[in-house]
C-alpha cells in the first residue's frame, strides 16, 4: 500500500491541511457533486470547478464505464503558484488551501497551462445561462467573481470558514468523497488513507496533490 | 468554453495566435539587438529592435484578461518567468533607449556617447537584457510540468537560436534597401549555419520527444498530422528553414525572399510549439 507519511505525521504544530479522499469504488458517476458545486458557486456558463470525468474500457462482454472525479487538487507544491507573475495565486499558511485573489489576477493563463489536472478556467465575460440577462441567481452568483479573471475549486472555502463541509461533499448519495485534515491522524480521512490502496494524481511531478483517490 | 468530460489527450487551448505572435515580436526584437551589437549594424536596426519588443508588449496586453494590472506581472520575480521575462523587457527597452539617445539631437545634452564609458556600459545592460528577452520565453514554455512537450531544457536554447534566425531574417529583407549600411560580409554563410542549426536542434529535440511518454509522443504526432502538421511541416520546416537555407546558398540575389520566408518560418514555429502542448492523460492507477 502506497503511504504518504508526510500527510500522516499528525498536527504536531503543523496546522491544518484540508483534503479529500475519493473513493473510486463508490463514486457512480451521478454527477450530483458537479451540480452542487455549480450551484453553490455559480460558476459561469461551460465551467464546472468540479466534474467526474469518464472513460470506457474493456470490449463486450468486459465494458465497464470508469469515473473519475476531478478538481482543484490544492497541492502542496502546486505547480500554478510559482508560475503566476502577479502573486494572484498563492497557497494559504494557514491551512494550505490554493486560493486565487482576484483583484491581483491580470488574466495571463500561465496558471491554466501549468496546472497539470487543468482544473483552472477563465471566462470571457459576465453573460449568463440565457445570455445578457442574468437570473436573479445569477445576478447575485455571479458577483462571486470576476470576469477575465482565472477562477477554480476553493474547497467551498466559504463554507469551510463557517464550519461547514465543502458542497460537494455534503451531496454526495454514495459518500464517495470524504473530507478532513491530512495532518489529524484522527481524521476519518487520514483513517481512510492509511486503510486502504491509494494514489495521489500526477504525483510523480511532486506536486503532493490534497486529493486522494481510494481504489 | 467548453470541458470535456472524458479522460482523454487534449492540447492546451490557452495561449494561441497573440502570444505566438507576442514571443516572435519579443524573439525578434531581442535577436536583431544582438546582430546590431555583433556585426555592428547601423542605429536604425536597433531602434527597430526596440520597437519590435515594444510591439510585443502592446499584443501581450491584447491576450491579457485585464490589461491595466499588467505592472502587478513584475510582482514574482523569485518564481515566475513571466515576472522576469517583463523586467528583462523592460531593462532592454529603458537601457536600450539611452545608450541610443544621443543619437537624436534633442537629447545631445546627455553626457555619454554610445562610445564613451557609460554609453558602452548602458550597451552592454542593454545587450545583456537583449539576451535574455530572446531566452525566456522558451523558460516560461519550459518551467510547465505539465506539458512534456515543453518541459524540455532544450526549449530555451531552440527559441534563442529562431530569435537570432529570425532577426537574420529582418536583415536579409533590409539589405538591398541599403538599410543596413555598406553591408554584412559573411550574413548569407551566417544564416545558411545558422538555419542548418536551428534544422538539426529542431529534428532532436522532436525525435527525443517521440521516444518519452505518451503526451510527448501525441505532441509530435501533432505536428506531423492535420492542419497543425501542414502549418509545421510546410511553414516552418520547408518555408522557414529548408527554402531559405537553399536561397542562402545558392541564390543569393534572392535574400530578401529568403529574410520574408525566415519571418513566416518563425512566427509559424512558435504558433507550433505552443498548439503542440499536450497534457499528460490522467491514469486510474
Amino acid at each position: 500500500m502506497a503511504r504518504n507519511e508526510k500527510a500522516l505525521a499528525g498536527k504536531n504544530g503543523r496546522g491544518l491541511r484540508w483534503g479529500m479522499a475519493i473513493d473510486l469504488r463508490r463514486c457512480i458517476g451521478c454527477q450530483s457533486c458537479t451540480v452542487a458545486c455549480k450551484v453553490e458557486n455559480g460558476t459561469p456558463p461551460g465551467i464546472f470547478w468540479m466534474r467526474v470525468l469518464e472513460k470506457e474500457e474493456g470490449t463486450y462482454p468486459t465494458a465497464r464505464k470508469l469515473f473519475f472525479p476531478l478538481r482543484c487538487n490544492h497541492c502542496d507544491e502546486p505547480p500554478c503558484v510559482p508560475v503566476c507573475p502577479t502573486g494572484a495565486s498563492y497557497k494559504r499558511k494557514e491551512d494550505n488551501l490554493v486560493l486565487i485573489n482576484q483583484d491581483k489576477c491580470i488574466g495571463c493563463r500561465a496558471c491554466i497551462v501549468a496546472c497539470p489536472y487543468q482544473v483552472r478556467f477563465i471566462t470571457e465575460d459576465s453573460k449568463g445561462y440565457y445570455g445578457e440577462e442574468l437570473t436573479p441567481y445569477e445576478a447575485k452568483s455571479y458577483q462571486k467573481w470576476q470576469p477575465r479573471t482565472v477562477q477554480k475549486c476553493t474547497f467551498c472555502v466559504h463554507r469551510i470558514e463557517k464550519g461547514e463541509e465543502p458542497a460537494c461533499i455534503q451531496t454526495c448519495p454514495t459518500k464517495a468523497l470524504v473530507f478532513g485534515d491530512l495532518n489529524d491522524p484522527e481524521s476519518e480521512i487520514s483513517r481512510l488513507i492509511r486503510e486502504r490502496h491509494h494514489f495521489q494524481p500526477r504525483a510523480e511531478l511532486g506536486t503532493d496533490p490534497s486529493v486522494y483517490y481510494l481504489t | 468554453m467548453a470541458q470535456e468530460f472524458t479522460m482523454e489527450l487534449r492540447s492546451q487551448e490557452d495561449w494561441s495566435w497573440l502570444v505566438a505572435i507576442d514571443l516572435f515580436l519579443g524573439g525578434l526584437g531581442g535577436g536583431l539587438f544582438l546582430l546590431f551589437q555583433v556585426f555592428g549594424l547601423p542605429p536604425f536596426i536597433a531602434f527597430l529592435s526596440l520597437g519590435l519588443v515594444v510591439l510585443g508588449g502592446v499584443v501581450l496586453l491584447a491576450e491579457l484578461g485585464h490589461p491595466l494590472r499588467a505592472w502587478r506581472a513584475i510582482s514574482r520575480p523569485q518564481s515566475s518567468w513571466i515576472s522576469r521575462g517583463v523586467i528583462f523587457v523592460s531593462v532592454f527597452i529603458v537601457s536600450g533607449f539611452l545608450y541610443l539617445a544621443p543619437a537624436f539631437d534633442i537629447f545631445s545634452w546627455l553626457p555619454w556617447t554610445p562610445d564613451s564609458r557609460g554609453g558602452k556600459i548602458l550597451g552592454a545592460i542593454a545587450g545583456i537584457s537583449a539576451f535574455l528577452v530572446t531566452l525566456y520565453p522558451g523558460f516560461v514554455l519550459s518551467s510547465s510540468p505539465s506539458i512534456p512537450f515543453w518541459n524540455n531544457p532544450l526549449l530555451p536554447v531552440l527559441f534563442f537560436s529562431h530569435s537570432v534566425m529570425g532577426a537574420s531574417g529582418i536583415v536579409l529583407l533590409l539589405y538591398p534597401l541599403g538599410l543596413v549600411g555598406p553591408g554584412v560580409p559573411g550574413i548569407d554563410s551566417f544564416v545558411a549555419g545558422l538555419i542548418a542549426a536551428n534544422f538539426t536542434m529542431v529534428v532532436i529535440y522532436l525525435l527525443t520527444l517521440k521516444r518519452s511518454g505518451l503526451a510527448a509522443k501525441e505532441s509530435v504526432a501533432l505536428l506531423n498530422r492535420g492542419r497543425l502538421g501542414w502549418t509545421f511541416k510546410i511553414g516552418v520546416l520547408l518555408v522557414g528553414m529548408v527554402l531559405p537555407l537553399l536561397i542562402a546558398l545558392w541564390i543569393p540575389s534572392a535574400v530578401v525572399l529568403a529574410g520574408a520566408f525566415l519571418l513566416i518560418g518563425g512566427l509559424l514555429f512558435r504558433y507550433c510549439v505552443l498548439k503542440a502542448g499536450v497534457y499528460v492523460p490522467f491514469a486510474l492507477t
